[in-house]
C-alpha cells in the first residue's frame, strides 16, 4: 500500500495550479455569454460563431501558421548545415567566429535583432530594391535568423553525441560522402531534425516583437492582432481562437506521442 | 587461389615473410602520421603477406589503432605511402579500397536489422537484388546468426554484435580485414573461443587479417606475426614465439608476460658462451648468438618458469641462487614464487602445481635454491 504524503500532494496541486489555472480560465470563459471577460453569464458558442465571420483574426492566424512553416522548414536546413559544419569539419579557418555569431541571437535582445533587422530591409531596399515592402518575407527571414540558432544547438548536441565510427563504417563499406549522410547520418538525428523544426515553429508562432518591426501594412501576425486587441479590450472571440490552438496543439502533442510509444513495441514484436 | 592449409603443405616450410621472392600483400612505407605536434606513428615500415593473421600490439596510445585506421583509409598519412596489393593506396578514400576493417565499439547501424546491417556493403557495390540476399544468407549461416536476422542491434548480446560486426565486414569479400580490438569488448570465456573461431575462419576464407589488440594472450595465440609497438614505432617484429623466447630488447621482454631481468657486464665471451658479471655476487653464464664485446653493459632476460628449484646446491653451480620464499601467489595450474636473493633482488619462478597444494614443499620464509639453464633465457643489449 502507499503511503499518501499530504504536503507532497498539496505542492503537487499547487504546481499544476500554477500552470494550468489560466489556462483553464481561458477555455471556460470562451464559452461565456457575456462580452465581459470577467462576469460569467452563461453557456453559449456564441464566440466561435463571431470568430468564424472576423476576417481580421482569421487571416492574422493563417499569416502565422505559413510563416511559421516557411520559417521551421528553411530554419531547420540551414541549423542542420551549420550543426554539420561545427561537428564534423574540424577546426576550419573563422570557426570560432561563426560559433558566436550563431549563438548570439539566442542571447540578443528581441529589441535589437528587431530593429537592426528593420535597418538592414530599409537600406536592403534603398539600395538593390529587394525586399519590396515589408511583410510576409521580411517576418520570416527575421525569424528564420533567429530560430535557425536554436535549431543549430538542437541539431548540433544530437550530432555530438553520434558515434562517428558509424559513418566511418558506412564509409569503411563502400559508402560515397553523400550516401552516408543520406542514409546513416540524416535517419539517426532525424529525432533532433523534428524538435528543432517544431521548436522553430513554436518561436516565429509566438514572436511578437521581432515581428511588429520588420512586418510592413497589411501584415499583421496573430500575436500582433491579439496584442492590440488586448489594449483595446478583449473580446471573448480571442478565448476563443485560444482554446482552438491549445487543443490543435493538445492533440498534436497526444498524436506524437501515441506514435512514438507505438514504435518500439513494433520493434520488439519483429524481432521476436 | 590456393588457402592457407593448402599453401603450408605443397610449399617447403618457408613462410612468405622468410621468401626474398614473396611480394608483400600490405606494404608500408616510411609512413608518418602527425596529430598537431604528436607523432602517432613515426617513421613506421611494415611488410604484411596474404594469407596472414597479422596483430598490431601495444599499450594505449601506442598508435596501432591509427596505423589500422592508416590501412582502412579513414586517416591520410603525413609523410609516406601505403601499397595494397601493388596498388598505390596512400590518398585513396575508404569507400573506394579493397579493404573492410570491424570496429571495436562494432558500429553496427542502429536503425538497420541485422540483415540490412550485413547488405549496407552489398548494396553500396550496386549487386543485384538476389545475389544480395544470397551473399547475406551465406554471412549469416557462416557465422552462425541466421536466426537473428530480423532484429535490431539494441536487441542483441555483446557477443551477437561481435558476429554480426563480422559478417558485415566479411560481406564483400574483402582480400584485407581490419580488426580493431575485435575481442575487446567480450566476456573471457566468450573470449577464448571467439579465438579459435576467428583464427578457424581466417585460415578457411584466406583473408588477410590484421588486428589491433593490447591483450597480448590474445595476439599470442592467434597471429602468424606479431608487431610490439611502442611510441609510433615498432619494437619488434617475429612470430610469437621468437617474440616470446627471444624478446629483442628491454621493452619487449617486459611487456610480454613477465620477466626477471639482471643487468651486468660482459667480463668473457666464446664462441656462443658468454659470461656476465651481476650485482648477484656470481657471474650468470648464458647462451648467445650476437658478438658482445667485452665490458658491454647488458641485460639478462629469464622467463619466470624456466627456472627451477636446485636439486644440488654448489658454490660454483652454474646460474644457481640462494634465497628465501618472500611470496606465493597460488593460480590453481601454476604457484608463482617470488624469492629475495642474494643482493635483495626479487627472482619470480613459476613452478606447475604437480602436487595437490597442500602437500606442496615451498612455503613462506623458506630457504631455497633455484637455478636455470644458459640457453633458456636471453642477453639483451638495448
Amino acid at each position: 500500500m502507499k503511503r499518501r504524503s499530504w504536503p507532497l500532494l498539496g505542492v503537487l496541486a499547487f504546481g499544476y495550479a500554477f500552470l494550468y489555472v489560466p489556462i483553464l480560465l481561458l477555455i471556460l470563459y470562451s464559452f461565456n455569454e457575456s462580452r465581459l471577460v470577467t462576469v460569467w453569464s452563461g453557456f453559449s458558442f456564441k464566440w466561435y460563431g463571431e470568430l468564424l465571420h472576423n476576417r481580421q483574426l482569421l487571416d492574422a492566424a493563417w499569416l502565422s501558421v505559413r510563416i511559421a512553416a516557411v520559417n521551421a522548414t528553411v530554419a531547420m536546413i540551414l541549423g542542420t548545415l551549420a550543426a554539420n559544419a561545427l561537428t564534423r569539419h574540424g577546426r576550419f579557418r573563422g570557426r570560432t567566429g561563426f560559433e558566436l555569431l550563431l549563438t548570439a541571437p539566442l542571447v540578443m535582445p528581441d529589441v535589437i535583432i528587431g530593429l537592426s533587422l528593420l535597418l538592414l530591409f530599409v537600406a536592403m531596399q534603398q539600395t538593390i530594391g529587394w525586399p519590396d515592402g515589408r511583410g510576409f518575407t521580411t517576418i520570416a527571414i527575421a525569424h528564420i535568423t533567429f530560430s535557425m540558432a536554436y535549431v543549430t544547438v538542437v541539431v548540433r548536441s544530437r550530432l555530438a553525441r553520434m558515434d562517428a565510427s558509424l559513418e566511418e563504417a558506412a564509409m569503411d563499406l563502400g559508402a560515397r560522402p553523400l550516401t552516408v549522410y543520406l542514409r546513416i547520418t540524416l535517419p539517426l538525428i532525424a529525432p533532433a531534425l523534428l524538435s528543432g523544426w517544431l521548436l522553430a515553429f513554436t518561436l516565429s508562432l509566438d514572436d511578437l516583437v521581432i515581428a511588429s518591426f520588420v512586418s510592413g501594412p497589411g501584415s499583421t501576425t496573430l500575436p500582433m492582432v491579439v496584442y492590440s486587441s488586448v489594449r483595446m479590450g478583449v473580446s471573448p472571440q480571442i478565448n476563443a481562437l485560444a482554446t482552438l490552438i491549445v487543443a490543435i496543439v493538445a492533440l498534436a502533442v497526444i498524436v506524437a506521442g501515441w506514435t512514438m510509444r507505438q514504435k518500439p513495441d513494433r520493434a520488439q514484436k519483429r524481432g521476436a | 587461389m590456393a588457402t592457407i592449409a593448402e599453401r603450408r603443405l605443397s610449399a617447403p616450410r618457408l613462410e612468405p615473410w622468410q621468401d626474398p621472392k614473396a611480394a608483400p600483400y600490405v606494404h608500408i612505407e616510411r609512413v608518418t602520421k602527425k596529430f598537431g605536434d604528436v607523432y602517432a606513428v613515426d617513421d613506421l615500415s611494415l611488410d604484411i603477406f596474404q594469407g596472414e593473421f597479422f596483430s598490431l600490439l601495444g599499450s594505449s596510445g601506442c598508435g596501432k589503432s591509427t596505423l589500422l585506421r592508416l590501412l582502412a583509409g579513414l586517416e591520410y598519412p603525413s609523410a609516406g605511402r601505403i601499397f595494397i596489393d601493388g596498388v598505390d593506396v596512400t590518398n585513396v578514400p575508404p569507400y573506394s579500397r579493397p579493404v573492410n576493417m570491424m570496429f571495436q565499439s562494432y558500429a553496427l547501424f542502429p536503425h538497420m536489422s541485422v540483415e540490412q546491417n550485413v547488405e549496407f556493403g552489398l548494396k553500396q557495390d550496386r549487386l543485384p537484388r538476389r545475389e544480395r540476399a544470397e551473399r547475406v544468407g551465406e554471412m549469416l549461416d557462416l557465422l552462425k546468426i541466421s536466426e537473428l536476422r530480423r532484429r535490431r542491434p539494441e536487441q542483441l548480446s555483446g557477443g551477437q554484435r561481435q558476429r554480426v560486426a563480422l559478417a558485415r565486414s566479411l560481406a564483400k569479400h574483402p582480400k584485407l580485414l581490419l580488426l580493431d580490438e575485435p575481442l575487446g569488448a567480450l566476456d573471457k570465456r566468450l573470449r577464448e573461443n571467439t579465438q579459435f573461431e576467428l583464427v578457424n575462419l581466417q585460415e578457411r576464407l584466406g583473408i588477410t587479417f590484421v588486428t589491433v589488440t593490447h591483450d597480448q594472450e590474445e595476439a599470442m595465440t592467434m597471429s602468424t606475426r606479431i608487431a610490439i609497438m611502442d611510441a609510433g614505432q615498432i619494437m619488434q617484429l617475429d612470430t610469437p614465439t621468437a617474440i616470446y623466447e627471444f624478446p629483442s630488447c628491454r621493452f619487449v621482454a617486459e611487456f610480454i608476460g613477465s620477466v626477471n631481468l639482471f643487468e651486468g657486464k660482459i667480463v668473457s665471451s666464446d664462441g656462443d658462451r658468454v659470461v656476465v658479471d651481476t650485482r648477484l655476487g656470481r657471474p650468470i653464464h648464458m647462451r648467445s648468438f650476437l658478438p658482445h664485446p667485452i665490458g658491454t653493459p647488458v641485460t639478462v632476460a629469464v622467463r619466470p618458469e624456466k627456472m627451477r628449484l636446485c636439486q644440488e646446491f654448489r658454490e660454483d653451480g652454474v646460474n644457481q641462487l640462494k634465497g628465501t620464499v618472500e611470496d606465493i601467489a597460488y593460480l590453481g595450474d601454476v604457484s608463482i614464487y617470488r624469492i629475495r636473493v642474494g643482493d635483495g633482488q626479487l627472482v619470480e619462478m613459476t613452478l606447475t602445481n604437480i602436487q595437490p597444494r597442500t602437500e606442496q614443499a615451498l612455503t613462506w620464509e623458506q630457504e631455497v635454491a633455484i637455478e636455470w639453464s644458459p640457453t633458456s633465457g636471453v642477453v639483451l643489449t638495448e
